[in-house]
């Protein structure tokens, strides 16, 4: 049985922000919504709080329906995007208030914040008003006031998504070794991919009020079932070009729309792209993918050779993201950082062909 | 016009090399946007008018405060020097230690109350009123008593008052509350009917700026009480008045304040009467100084007002920043 399950979840009727919205928390689960802004990822969390009232469908909480049950009667704990700490409070008063609103003994509150301090590594803090403390900090005693709660699941609405990036992966690093947000069910919600990636056990992508694909990050990241779902993962997006089906020789190529390039499928591809001849199709290629090779090196195995132009080249510290312009198409590259392709030079790409992601350009699903 | 249209390019030429128009800068050496002296004229006027109406009379009335002027020797240019006998004076009469009671009365159950009604009204049109529209009209209707002159508050007051046949003795009589009129504009009570008055007259203020105070504060922090499960009364008092407590207690100063000049609704409705029970001290150095012409104990009731005033005020502001440095807010 699922911890958390939520079933044709409506919210919104004229625009809807929540459409029909299915998805499944398993026991002791990470699960990540990752989405643009603007998609409903932190409605569809106030939904399950209990802090919006659905239109339509279920949320049950281990099997039990607590669609219209006032939040505190659910049994979950939120950490909000804004850390919503009560500033006129203490650090021990914040991380304590949900056991205070629970009338436990003093004794026991104070063992169980102490602990929770520790484990977040606040313990000194205990003493501070929330304004005498850093964001980081902030974020931790908001955490430990969720972790504090020991709820039937966590729900995290973006809760590092306003840090500085150092602090961010020292974050990242604890949500990971936290045991207890993998114990029971965690709903996670982020627009940042790469925390999507690196922290959950399943993800689900959400678009048009709907979770477009769920699955885990490998999945989503190598087959995404949408072009969506590709467009939302990997930093620097994916390459997506407008392609239209050719024979030509006995070989088959997508020909670019705009522009003269032209790309060959290999034999599984053409299986996948069967009785679509002259068809337009969706032609996603990572950055990864494409390598930019050095003068007179050849094209390793499986990979197509593609005349290219470099217009910019960002170098990022651990890589380097090349733009380059091949037969009128702009693709990006990317690169080792050493390689200093500054200024217009004309090079070569190697692209690897098994990786072409095929999508419909009408419905944009997987090919 | 007939240029331009000769020379379709001069429009361009203007626009596009020289954006800033001539009038901004000086034709020749000085790059002055205007003369030297308007800024000086700008500034001036206004310093020159701080001076002739706040400035010189204070200075004038600390040096008056330790003569022994009146009206006929200030005709007369004859006043001398009395040392502190003005404050002796004030301190040793009965008439200024009653009038300090009536204060400390008229603070705790004027203003107080004022503050008290105003976060009360304040937070129950926050949270129980929730048709915009009937807040908005419940604020207008609220508002309306502080926008009336203070003089018409307390011609006002006083005809509601009236013992026989006003307003609020017939509506008590009426309910059954009272059985004979209360008399109130007598000896005890008429400081009272003076503070009903004030009440009705200024809640509006407090009410508006902790309203004010309550519309700001963020939602999330009562969202993550719901879900921590705190009730409304928790709410109320662990989360929402420690909030605001900074905004009342600046509610509260802007009332002190007034309430240490409060001259009008007892000039108009008691003149201090009967016998002098419903004075306050601004209004004894108003008497002493404008009807009596006692110029110079005027002058010193006048500066321990502000002396008085400005302890309290000062020690009020302190708090103040303790509070807001405490939550890194100042």
């Amino acid at each position: 049985m699922a911890r958390l399950s939520i079933e044709g979840l409506c919210k919104g009727w004229d625009f809807p922000v929540l459409d029909e919205l299915d998805l499944q928390v398993e026991e002791g689960e990470f699960f990540i919504v990752v989405g643009p802004s603007g998609a409903g990822k932190t409605t569809l969390l106030r939904l399950v709080a209990g802090l919006e009232t659905a239109d339509a469908g279920r949320i049950l909480l281990n099997g039990e329906d607590v669609t219209t049950v006032p939040p505190y009667q659910r049994g979950i704990a939120m950490t909000f995007e804004s850390y919503a700490l009560y500033p006129n409070m203490t650090v021990f008063k914040n991380i304590a208030s949900p056991l205070v609103a629970r009338k436990l003994d003093r004794h026991t509150i104070e063992q169980k914040v102490t602990a929770v301090a520790k484990l977040l590594q606040i313990d000194h803090l205990l003493d501070r008003k929330p304004g005498e403390i850093s964001g980081g900090q902030k974020q931790r005693t908001a955490l430990g006031r969720t972790l504090v709660a020991d709820p039937k699941a966590y729900l995290l609405d973006e809760p590092i998504s306003h840090l500085d990036a150092k602090i961010r992966h020292e974050l990242r690093e604890q949500f990971q070794t936290l045991e207890a947000l993998h114990t029971v069910g965690t709903l996670y919600v982020t627009h940042d991919y790469s925390e999507a990636l690196a922290l959950g056990d399943r993800i689900g992508v959400m678009g048009g009020g709907k979770l477009v694909q769920t699955g885990t990050p490998r999945e989503l990241f190598d087959f995404p079932s949408h072009a969506f779902v590709a467009q939302q993962l990997g930093q620097p997006g994916i390459n997506l070009l407008m392609t239209s089906l050719t024979e030509d020789g006995g070989k088959t190529y997508l020909r670019s729309r705009d522009g003269n390039l032209k790309l060959i499928l290999d034999e599984e591809q053409r299986q996948r792209l069967n009785g679509r001849s002259n068809a337009e199709v969706l032609l996603g290629i990572r950055p990864q993918h494409i390598r930019i090779l050095a003068p007179r090196q050849k094209a390793p195995a499986k990979h197509q050779m593609v005349d290219a132009r470099i217009e910019q080249f960002q170098p990022l510290g651990s890589m380097g993201i090349a733009i380059t312009r091949a037969h009128g198409i702009d693709l990006k590259a990317l690169t080792p950082p050493e390689a200093a392709h500054i200024g217009a030079q004309e090079v070569r790409l190697a692209i690897f062909s098994p990786a072409f992601h095929l999508f419909d350009p009408i419905s944009g699903k997987r090919i | 016009m007939s240029t331009l249209a000769q020379d379709p390019s001069a429009v361009i030429v203007m626009t596009v090399s020289d954006p800033s128009p001539k009038w901004f800068t000086g034709r020749k050496k000085s790059t002055l946007i205007v003369a030297r002296w308007v800024p000086l004229a700008l500034v001036g006027l206004p310093v020159l008018t701080l001076l002739a109406i706040v400035i010189y009379p204070t200075i004038w009335m600390f040096y008056h405060a330790f003569q022994n002027t009146n009206m006929i020797r200030l005709f007369r240019n004859d006043w001398s020097y009395v040392g502190w006998e003005n404050f002796a004076t004030i301190f040793q009469s009965e008439r200024f230690t009653d009038s300090l009671q009536n204060l400390v009365l008229y603070l705790t159950f004027g203003t107080g109350v004022e503050v008290l009604l105003g976060t009360i009204i304040a937070l129950i049109l926050y949270e129980v009123v929730k048709s915009n529209a009937l807040r908005t009209v419940i604020l207008i209707l609220v508002v309306l008593p502080m926008m009336l002159p203070p003089s018409i508050v307390g011609v006002l007051w006083k005809f509601l008052l009236t013992p026989s046949n006003g307003a609020v003795n017939h509506a008590l009589l009426n309910l059954g509350l009272i059985s004979t009129p209360i008399e109130w504009f007598n000896a005890g009570i008429s400081l009272w009917s003076i503070i009903i008055a004030d009440v009705w007259n200024w809640t509006a203020l407090p009410l508006l700026i902790i309203y004010s105070g309550r519309v700001s504060l963020p939602p999330a922090i009562y969202e993550a009480a719901r879900v921590d499960g705190a009730s409304g009364w928790k709410t109320l008092t662990r989360i929402t008045l420690p909030m605001l407590k900074e905004v009342i207690a600046i509610a509260f100063i802007v009332r002190f304040m007034d309430a240490f000049k409060f001259v009008d609704l007892v000039y108009v409705m008691t003149s201090g009467g009967p016998a002098q029970s419903s004075e306050l001290p601004a209004y004894i150095a108003f008497q002493r100084g404008i009807r009596e012409f006692n110029i110079g104990e005027a002058a010193a009731y006048s500066i321990v007002i502000f002396a008085f005033s400005a302890i309290i005020i000062t020690l009020f502001l302190k708090y103040l920043k303790k509070v807001l440095k405490s939550q890194s807010i100042a």
